[in-house]
């Protein structure tokens, strides 16, 4: 045997095995290191049929920030407890994600969220207790008060439930109960596979389900000064900037995040949007919630981080007015369709006549927009879309409660 | 040790017996080869491309060449062993060997698309559909042109036998390497048929390359054995570890978890190398008297006269 063939051998082998382990140690080790071999599978597996068959997914995903942090498919796909189990192509996920999949690496974010009337309260106001344990609606409870111990909205019934599910159930499933035992979809404001920070800060996705003529809020930001600035300066803003550290320089217009939930230049971060909201605007009487004074002077902590405390004040001031004033007069159109209920010129079940409508509309049009503009800077919607119509529905309400009473004394 | 010997005559005048006889027909021995390959190609394709549920069409191409192939195979062997009729063994042979050729290269292509192309990067290398696999229609194809364009009997075949071996060697290597990869080598033990593959690539290499002696051939036989005991363990894990997975049935997890006939690639391969090594060593000069090689030895067996005549 000669040395040269010995040599050539052992040179060519040693070579390729060399080279075998220089191509591996140039994978990315966010890729290589992960905790199973499925996660390092699915790395790429998932993506190589997915890529062609669901081309925007694999490619949103890997403009995430989950991609860059090397979060892969399965870390948000492995079934957790409760969820049902599929075998999918040699992988076993859940094709369903709920906010379950996502508590596992953000459970402070998920508490909060819990606390908000984004979870149970929002899903009891259509459905009521209806799908929810016993023990979410206690926890609720106590954050929430009467926000998900309620019966289910009369428009289920007769409105039917293709309205419900098509309709109320698509921005209302934001709290909906889930089989694994958790509450809500954290996918509804930060979309599904981009996971995106930005897309949860722009006003267009808070305006997917506030909007329309019973909560107006993306209408009034649109013509408030800040809905204005955003428009002309959107491009300037640093829209998918770090939470933790996010600064006036990066959002110096803001959105409805920035406000309600952003932990804007050090101030404490929240994912319970009505955490610094002092007022129950959305009811048709609002008052103050529990914590009205401590919720306000954090609101008036981010307004400062921008104007002077004197325009925060006065704001304050003027919106407060506003609320009282049209409680004011949501109170009086009680007073008139309480009256007939009394003396028994109107009966029937609620929503069986015109009057009804009259008054439904009243307080949950025109009175939540006017108490809602008169905090957004929205001065349009405070007087023509909110108090020019509680005007004009009061009128129509003394008008038809009066033909309702002749109506009724003359036996027809 | 008379029984020793007395087993060992035995097993000579078994082998000398004129219906072993094809035993020693290395022609024939390549078309056994080739054509039981292709066969369980068609196995093989059915696992693999049920990946995708056979999405593009394409992917039927193989599994009907190789369900067809060996069929027109064993009848060119007939054509030729039977029937004596060298020229259809030889048209039959060309045209399935030309047809596997073309199907191999187009199969990489093909293969590259399913990722590679569109991103090229490590990552798409390795998550691609294996583009190394269809070069296995490539070089059985080769095998068949070789039986019917180079005599069989001459060193030069041997050389080529060796060399299309040690190119399914590394194949195996980059196979093995961008499978374990997928797993990011999550058990150390998925290096082992790389180095294994690796080693078999360099030692076949150079009887192709460079003068050997019936002893390096001897070496050639001990890594030869390391890569066939490799390919079984391999065979016997891939399979542990199918049925150990959670989820799907065993068939289910044995077209998406570990391929299980992928390590049997490793005995197989032995089989086209020792054809070719044997051929070869018929032709290189024995080795000393006092310490005859493990070649030497069997050469000289099958070279003894029978006891019978």
């Amino acid at each position: 045997m000669s040395f040269r063939s010995v040599f050539i051998a052992v040179t060519v082998a040693f070579a390729l095995v060399l080279g075998a382990f220089l191509v591996n140690r140039a994978r990315p080790r966010v890729e290589t290191d992960q905790p199973t071999a499925d996660f390092v599978r699915a790395n790429g597996k998932c993506a190589e049929c997915h890529a062609r068959l669901q081309y925007s997914v694999v490619h949103e995903y890997e403009m995430s920030k989950h991609a860059k942090k090397g979060v892969n498919c399965l870390d948000c796909h492995q079934p957790t407890e409760g969820q049902q189990k599929k075998d999918h192509h040699g992988f076993v996920i859940s094709t369903k994600l709920t906010a379950g999949n996502c508590r596992n690496c953000h459970e402070g974010i998920y508490q909060e969220f819990l606390h908000s009337r984004h979870a149970a309260p929002s899903w009891a106001a259509i459905y009521g207790e209806k799908g929810l344990s016993a023990e979410q609606v206690a926890f609720s409870e106590q954050y929430q008060p009467g926000g998900t111990k309620r019966p289910p909205h009369p428009f289920v019934n007769s409105e039917g439930g293709a309205a419900m599910v098509s309709g109320c159930e698509q921005c209302h499933a934001v709290g909906r109960p889930n089989d694994d035992g958790t509450i809500g979809s954290c996918t509804n404001c930060h979309s599904r596979h981009t996971s995106s920070v930005a897309l949860a800060r722009r006003p267009s996705t808070c305006g997917q389900c506030h909007m329309g003529p019973d909560h107006s809020q993306i209408e009034i930001y649109d013509e408030s000064k800040h809905g204005v600035m955003f428009a002309a300066q959107e491009n300037l803003l640093k829209l998918n900037a770090d939470p933790k550290t996010l600064s006036t320089r990066d959002m110096f217009v803001p959105t409805c995040a920035t406000c309600h939930m952003s932990g804007l230049n050090g101030l404490k971060m929240t994912h319970d949007p009505s955490d610094r909201l002092g007022w129950y605007l959305a009811n048709p009487v609002s008052e103050k919630r529990p914590n009205s004074l401590r919720a306000q002077n954090e609101m008036k902590q981010v307004c400062s981080q921008c104007h002077t405390q004197p325009l925060i004040d006065r704001v304050y001031a003027q919106a407060d007015q506003v609320v009282a004033n049209t409680n004011t007069k949501v109170l009086a159109a009680k007073d008139i369709v309480d009256g007939l209920r009394k003396d028994g010129t109107l009966t029937g079940p609620p929503f069986s006549n015109p009057i009804d409508f009259t008054y439904f509309d009243l307080w949950h049009y025109d009175g939540r927009t006017s108490k809602h503009a008169a905090f957004m800077g929205g001065a349009d919607f405070v007087q023509w879309h909110g108090n020019y119509g509680l005007m004009q529905k009061t009128v129509q309400l003394k008008h038809d409660a009066e033909a309702l009473r002749r109506a009724h004394a003359s036996g027809k | 040790m008379p029984a020793v010997n007395n087993l060992r005559m035995r097993a000579i005048q078994l082998l000398k017996s004129p219906q072993l006889a094809w035993l020693f027909d290395p022609a024939l021995l390549l078309e056994i080869f080739v054509a039981s390959n292709l066969a369980v190609l068609a196995a093989d394709i059915v696992l693999a491309h049920s990946v995708n549920q056979f999405r593009n069409p394409a992917e039927y191409i193989p599994l009907y060449f190789s369900a067809d192939a060996p069929v027109l195979l064993l009848v060119a062997m007939l054509a030729k062993g039977r029937w004596r009729s060298q020229d259809a063994w030889r048209d039959i042979g060309l045209l399935i060997g030309g047809l596997s050729v073309l199907v191999g290269l187009a199969g990489v292509i093909y293969h590259l698309r399913s990722g590679f192309f569109a991103e090229h990067t490590l990552r798409s290398l390795t998550y691609a559909a294996p583009f190394a696999a269809p070069l296995a229609y490539t070089g059985l194809g080769f095998l068949l042109l070789l039986n019917r364009m180079v005599a069989a009997r001459e060193t030069e075949w041997a050389r080529w036998v060796i060399l299309l071996a040690t190119g399914g060697f590394f194949g195996n290597f980059v196979l093995c390497l961008t499978d374990h990869a997928g797993n990011g080598f999550y058990l150390k033990t998925e290096w082992i048929p790389v180095i294994s593959s690796a080693l078999a690539t360099g030692f076949l290499i150079v009887p192709v390359i460079a003068p050997v002696t019936r002893r390096y051939l001897d070496l050639c036989l001990v890594v030869l054995g390391l890569q066939a005991l490799v390919g079984v363990v391999g065979f016997g894990l891939h399979l542990w570890m199918n049925y150990n997975t959670p989820g799907g049935s065993l068939f289910e997890k044995s077209i998406y978890g570990a391929p299980p006939m992928a390590p049997l690639l490793f005995p197989n391969l032995v089989g086209l190398a020792l054809i070719g090594l044997w051929q070869l060593a018929t032709h290189l000069p024995e080795g000393t008297a006092e310490r005859p090689g493990v070649f030497d030895q069997l050469l000289s067996c099958v070279a003894e006269p029978s006891t019978e005549n």
